[in-house]
């Protein structure tokens, strides 16, 4: 098959797969070609669509390949839908949900001590919305479930893996403590 | 003092507490926690005085800081301190820095949240539906949860599926204004006609409430007669007075 070819095939796909995305794996077994092979097809795939020129294009977050819409388009998208933003997180959810993916897997308790605040109701919720899960239980007394973050958390904030989270801020020295509440 | 942030701005005490510090501009890292604790404890005073429910994690915290505060007007105790793991003081500093760490991540990860809320798909191609579900009869395992997951699934696949509205004019009428379409549809009508005839007319329940209203008022001046038959159906015939 010729380059062009493959790449046709990778974007009619990415087209019909739509929101539910497809992985690296389902894309080489389909097109029947290895994995080494296909990233530089997705990569040159990716160029083509990031140019301005393109409304559209491809994001791989949580691994998963899809075709979004460009944020830089949203202001128009807004106003043909008059979308009402209900989509959102509160801080509190933001806060905990930080804490599990850069502490994972961590108990409940652990999570109130950092928090300073009892997180029941928030751990059922954001089990609910499905940004977080159990990752079996700890060997502390009471076996306590352990927690972590899913796959849905990391494309809900546009992240490949946790390897792509930033850097937690230190301010253990002193010399840090100005820009501390900027 | 007078406090002008209310208690539901905040995520907890170590929040609170983090805000007292800035607003009193309070180093971290030499903190005095008498100037704190008491900014702390006014706080909780001043939110009891307007009657606003505070939360048991704003009382235990105060416990601690009441605990710490006491022990340091003893002297002779002092030396306690010294024996404890970890100085009460150093441990509330770490715990409100880490508590920082996690604050300004929290707002850098609020940013990523709302540009991905921005990146829109489309659905999976409708004809998978079939194939999906044919794949799926063997198993129907899971908990509520899932299944609540499921249906959310099912509302946003059904709210796509509609095509969706770009321009929504509202006409509010006056109900002289229904009742003088109510004669132009019906005032010919001299056998008179149903009220689920009129209701039918309707497009939405606004129109269905005003169309009713316009209904009673034209009873209450005898111009309709109504009449309920057997069946429970609500007839409505033009009055002789009406010509």
């Amino acid at each position: 098959m010729h380059k062009e070819q493959i790449k046709a095939i990778i974007e009619g796909l990415l087209y019909v797969v739509g929101e539910e995305g497809i992985t690296k794996e389902q894309l080489c077994a389909v097109v029947d070609i290895l994995p080494l092979e296909i990233d530089s097809y997705i990569q040159e795939l990716k160029e083509e669509y990031q140019s301005d020129e393109h409304g559209f294009e491809i994001v791989d977050y949580a691994e998963v390949y899809r075709f979004v819409s460009k944020t830089s388009i949203h202001p128009y998208v807004e106003k043909l839908f008059k979308m009402n933003k209900s989509n959102s997180l509160s801080s509190a959810a933001i806060e905990t949900l930080a804490i599990i993916a850069y502490k994972e897997p961590i108990t409940r308790v652990e999570i109130e001590e950092i928090r300073g605040v009892g997180c029941d109701l928030m751990l059922r919720k954001l089990q609910m919305r499905n940004l977080i899960k159990e990752l079996g239980r700890s060997d502390a007394p009471g076996r306590p479930i352990l927690y972590g973050v899913t796959k849905e958390f990391l494309d809900v904030f546009k992240l490949v893996s946790l390897k792509e989270l930033p850097d937690l801020p230190n301010y253990d020295s002193l010399s840090d403590s100005e820009n501390l509440f900027d | 003092m007078t406090f002008l942030v209310s208690i539901d701005k905040f995520a907890g005490p170590l929040d609170l507490m983090l805000h007292l510090i800035k607003e009193k501009e309070l180093d971290l890292f030499d903190l005095d926690m008498d100037i704190l604790i008491n900014q702390y404890i006014e706080f909780l005073e001043a939110m009891d005085q307007f009657h606003l429910e505070i939360a048991g994690e704003y009382l235990s915290e105060l416990a601690g800081l009441l605990e710490y505060k006491s022990r340091a007007l003893l002297p002779n105790i002092k030396e306690k301190f010294v024996d404890e793991e970890e100085d009460p003081k150093e441990k509330l500093v770490r715990r409100l820095i880490e508590y920082q760490r996690f604050k300004d991540i929290s707002s850098l990860l609020n940013e990523r949240f709302d540009e991905r809320n921005k990146q829109l798909s489309k659905a999976l191609s409708f004809e998978f539906d079939d194939i999906i579900q044919d794949n799926d009869l063997s198993e129907l395992k899971g908990n509520p949860y899932d299944l609540m997951k499921a249906m959310n699934r099912c509302l946003r696949h059904l709210a796509l599926s509609q095509p969706l509205q770009t321009r929504n004019t509202v006409t509010e009428m006056t109900v002289e204004q229904v009742v003088e379409i109510i004669k132009a549809n019906f005032g010919q009508n001299h056998k008179g006609f149903s009220l689920s005839e009129l209701i039918e007319k309707c497009y939405d329940l606004d129109e269905v409430i005003i169309s009713f209203l316009a209904v009673l008022e034209l009873i209450k001046i005898q111009q309709l007669i109504y009449h309920i038959n057997d069946a429970e159906e609500i007839w409505l015939k033009w009055s002789n007075s009406y010509a």
